[in-house]
């Protein structure tokens, strides 16, 4: 159990970290920002395996789902950007000038 | 603990610690799609099977979705993965902030959290299908919310990139 919880705990703070750290595409932010949802839906799975609470396999269903929402409108907003930036860096996203 | 576990746990944090270590996005796709395969390994070994063939299906693929984005926007002239001294530095910076944390951990654990020390390995009793089933049998409020969600979300994608004339993939 220790070693499950260590590994998931990891791995929120390493995605948490590399997107709050400098990052050159926002598409690389989106993707860290998958990863922290990836490691909050290994937490719940495994807190239903593990704890042997069979009635909390829902959350990790509705997550799934959440995350699929935040995922397709940071695509949309990545579009948006590239549409009026001409690029996803993040460094032209500092321009004041569109 | 089993070798498959220990390999599948230690793959987790790796693969995260490449994609948070700042590489072209092609790469961090890539390593994003290696750390899902090893969860879906994980839940699996942990005898959570439909866990892991949801996760396998959503998640790859989104994970498609992503990386066709990647590689259709992201105009990298000279993409450096782990042969370059930047990406490799920030991630091995990140494996020594992991170890250590680690080592502080296991050196002050005193066992309050070892509830289940046995780990049920390829169980064929699916506990979670028989959670699922209660969320289709009790939670159908849930269910409706969920699908007003990716409903809104539908909408905000539309309102979001609507318009061909101001495409940045125009056909020329």
């Amino acid at each position: 159990m220790i070693f499950t919880l260590m590994t998931f705990s990891f791995m929120f703070v390493l995605g948490l970290m590399g997107l709050t750290f400098y990052r050159t595409h926002l598409l690389s932010a989106l993707l860290c920002l998958e990863g922290m949802m990836l490691s909050i839906f290994m937490a719940f799975s495994l807190w239903v395996l593990q704890m042997e609470s069979d009635n909390f396999s829902t959350p990790p269903l509705l997550l799934l789902t959440f995350s699929a929402c935040e995922a397709s409108i940071g695509l949309a907003l990545l579009i948006a950007i590239a549409r009026t930036h001409g690029s996803d860096r993040i460094n032209t996203l500092n321009l004041l000038q569109c | 603990m089993s070798i498959m576990m220990c390999l599948s746990l230690v793959l987790l944090i790796l693969g995260l610690a490449f994609v948070a270590s700042n590489p072209p996005p092609y790469f961090t796709a890539l390593g994003l799609v290696l750390v899902a395969g090893v969860g879906c390994l994980a839940l699996a070994i942990l005898s959570g099977p439909f866990f892991s063939l949801i996760l396998f299906w959503i998640y790859l693929g989104g994970m498609m979705v992503v990386f066709g984005y990647s590689a259709a926007l992201i105009a990298e002239p000279f993409p450096e993965s782990l042969g370059s001294g930047y990406v490799l530095g920030l991630m091995i910076s990140y494996m020594c902030l992991v170890f250590f944390t680690a080592a502080m951990v296991l050196h002050f654990y005193d066992g309050p959290l070892h509830l289940l020390g046995e780990i049920s390995s390829f169980n064929m009793v699916q506990k979670d299908a028989w959670g699922v089933a209660l969320m289709y049998l009790c939670g159908g409020v849930l269910l409706v919310l969920g699908a007003l969600v990716l409903l809104l979300a539908l909408f905000v994608v539309f309102k979001l990139t609507w318009g061909m004339s101001f495409s940045v993939l125009r056909p020329v």
